[in-house]
């Protein structure tokens, strides 16, 4: 990239960041002034997985791709499994579907449960400025005491469980087939599964309880939420069902602007009309952003085509919640921000919470469902294989898997958009609006900074290629801020327990 | 007592699969039955959940602490580690996952040893270990099962690296800030 400097013609080149190898960087510039100009999001991504792919049958999918995440691996597994019965053309039936659901509630259930206690919760339970070291579930615990972190470990136990029960194996399920699953339920199991739903329903409301009592029951909080700091005025994007109502397994994904007025809906195939990709020069990622509405930059606005896709988001572009309970949170978020859509990027842990209740009342009232134990839970696929898209929502965003195959179902291109990519820009632009809240006219404000940015980017649970799983694990974030000239200003590195940009 | 030795990676991440490699080849040999050899691709709180209800743990997984040369061993424990492993941004590291089981009184090892390979390509999709990776493959076998014979475990001998001798590379603290 180049900065230019308007009083002399010198030019400064600055190289292209550069693929990191371990760590999340951000590199700001100062403008002449002093205050930021912009603001580079650098994170390492894995590489080649749409390569890996090519040669392997469709059926494998489901498999291999639960590796590219390692913490939500049932969404891939989900995504290629929908994307599979596409390329088959076939239609699972509805025990199949409805088991698929199950599993994936479950699934919800422990990982957004995870994500509010270990990580998003901290922020708030001990405060933003809290140092890093208290800032974790060890801190969490100490503030509301040792009985909640065992339920918290609890919770994740009986969602692993079902994933096992009907996923057949713990963290990456492989029952999925095309047409539907290699196996169901028995009654033994079904009342198994019930029962740890109903503890989950108890656990998500007791959740949203401490939620209100910590974080909306105090002031400095409220005020950290509702503040322009975190508040981002984009296009929202979730999966609905036919009822318009949020769904993380199937419907069509909807798109609302920033007025909150849904101005499409697509499925399957569809999203290459609605989702086009942005090449910047200074990474390697690409911005998805919405085509219908065009590329004007990092900004915000009804002109810009920046969309963002996090449990804030699916609430924003639902019409409400499936379940009861759900529906009455639902309601309440939205009269205590003050009405659809919500902007404030700190609101997102609250959603998430609320997804966390609907997540653990899907799971009973699929566990109840008289079809569940059916033995009736494949369809042999008839039709040639050839191209299919399956699209979930992944916790952090929608997920698309895109297969091409040849005739004996063997891939031959693939595409896929992790649900993190979605939320690239709006990151981007969080980031860069908490900075130019500690930077100002060439004055750095080291104290907190960090912390800021950190709190900019982690309601969107970002999943950096979380695959790689080597030691040391995380370099911490780093971040320089620069001079127009391009000198080093100021360089703040920082570890943190719960947050790391590690692959 | 009960032992675990626990491969960790991710199969399809190139030398990220080391651990799993380790963990696969010593699966077959002649263990005593309180003694399980297995392979996991998690880190944080779910790393922490697989070791609970075991006495002793022994981990091989890949590091990249840039310190050594790919294909070299460290013995670690997790207290070297200087934050993460496997940190996700949606996880705990595996010290603040063991100091949250002690503070629930979960029944987790006493004793955690952790066999690290220095890994050259961790990025990258595919199902081979480089070369420097892949011949370290013996020494991190054997790592493994000294570490048991200097607690008093019976481990059973690895045929073909019965010649390779020399323990692992002393105590390496990786640099944790660039």
């Amino acid at each position: 990239m180049t900065t230019t400097k308007t009083m002399t013609t010198k030019r400064l080149t600055i190289d292209p960041i550069t693929r990191l190898e371990g760590h999340g960087k951000i590199e700001i510039f100062l403008d002449n002034d002093g205050n930021v100009a912009n603001t580079y999001f650098q994170i390492p991504e894995l590489r080649g997985f749409e390569r890996f792919c090519v040669g392997r049958p469709i059926e494998e999918m489901a498999i291999i791709t639960n590796r590219i995440c390692g913490v939500c691996p049932e969404a891939h597994h989900m995504a290629a499994a929908k994307a599979a019965d596409a390329v088959y053309r076939v239609d699972p039936p509805p025990t199949a579907k409805m088991l698929r659901e199950l599993l994936y509630s479950a699934f919800y259930v422990t990982d957004h449960t995870t994500h509010f206690y270990a990580l998003g919760g901290p922020d708030f339970i001990m405060g933003p400025d809290a140092p890093v070291a208290e800032r974790n579930i060890l801190g969490v615990i100490h503030k509301v005491g040792l009985e909640t972190a065992s339920k918290v470990i609890q919770c994740r136990k009986i969602g692993h469980t079902v994933v096992e029960i009907i996923g057949g194996r713990k963290v990456h399920p492989c029952t999925s087939i095309p047409g539907g699953l290699t196996k169901g339920i028995t009654e033994d199991q079904r009342v198994e599964i019930e029962k740890m739903g109903r503890w989950a329903i108890d656990f998500a409301q007791f959740s949203l309880k401490l939620f209100n009592e910590i974080v909306l029951g105090n002031k400095a909080y409220v005020d950290l939420i509702v503040g322009d700091i975190y508040t981002h005025k984009t296009y929202y994007i979730g999966t609905v069902d036919a009822n318009n109502k949020v769904n993380f397994y199937d419907g069509k994904v909807s798109v609302v602007d920033p007025e909150g007025t849904r101005i499409g809906m697509y499925a399957g195939g569809e999203y290459m009309d609605w989702i086009a990709e942005r090449v910047e020069p200074w990474t390697y990622l690409k911005f998805p952003y919405l085509k219908k509405v065009g590329w004007q930059g990092f900004v915000d606005g009804k002109n810009s085509g920046v969309y963002c896709a996090t449990p804030l988001s699916r609430l924003n572009a639902a019409d409400g919640m499936a379940t009861p309970r759900a529906q009455e949170e639902y309601e309440r978020f939205y009269a205590t921000l003050g009405g659809k859509p919500v902007h404030q990027r700190l609101a997102t842990h609250w959603a998430r919470l609320i997804e966390l209740l609907y997540a653990a009342e899907r799971w009973v009232e699929l566990a109840t469902d008289p079809q569940i134990t059916s033995g009736d839970f494949h369809t042999i696929p008839t039709n040639m294989p050839s191209e299919g898209v399956g699209i979930v929502e992944a916790p952090r965003g929608t997920l698309t898997h895109h297969y091409w195959t040849d005739e004996r179902g063997i891939v031959t291109k693939a595409n896929l958009i992790v649900g993190t990519t979605n939320n690239y820009a709006p990151m981007s632009m969080s980031i860069k609006k908490a900075a130019q809240a500690f930077i100002k006219k060439g004055v750095v404000v080291t104290e907190g900074l960090l912390n800021r940015v950190e709190m900019a980017f982690r309601p969107y649970d970002p999943c950096f290629g979380c695959a790689t799983h080597s030691l040391p694990g995380q370099m911490p974030l780093a971040l320089t801020v620069r001079d127009a000239e391009g000198n080093i200003v100021a360089e703040l590195s920082q570890h943190t327990d719960s947050c790391t940009m590690r692959p | 007592m009960r032992v675990l030795i626990l491969g960790l990676g991710n199969p399809i991440l190139g030398d990220d699969a080391v651990g799993i490699r380790v963990a696969e080849s010593l699966r077959g040999l002649p263990w005593a039955s309180n003694i399980e050899v297995d392979s996991a691709c998690c880190g944080g709180l779910r790393l922490m959940e697989r070791l609970i209800g075991y006495d002793v743990a022994v981990l091989v997984d890949a590091i990249c602490s840039g310190a050594q040369p790919p294909g070299a061993i460290h013995h670690l424990t997790p207290g070297d580690l200087p934050t993460q492993h496997t940190a996700s941004s949606h996880d705990a590291t595996l010290p603040t996952a063991m100091r949250l089981a002690e503070a629930l009184w979960l029944p987790v090892p006493r004793r955690i040893d952790i066999v690290a390979i220095e890994a050259e390509r961790v990025l990258d999709f595919g199902e081979k270990l480089s070369p420097a990776v892949q011949a370290a493959l013996p020494r991190a076998r054997q790592a493994v099962l000294q570490i048991l014979r200097q607690q008093g475990i019976p481990a059973p001998d690895f045929g073909g690296d019965a010649e390779i001798a020399g323990a692992p590379s002393s105590r390496v603290v990786p640099n944790a800030i660039a």
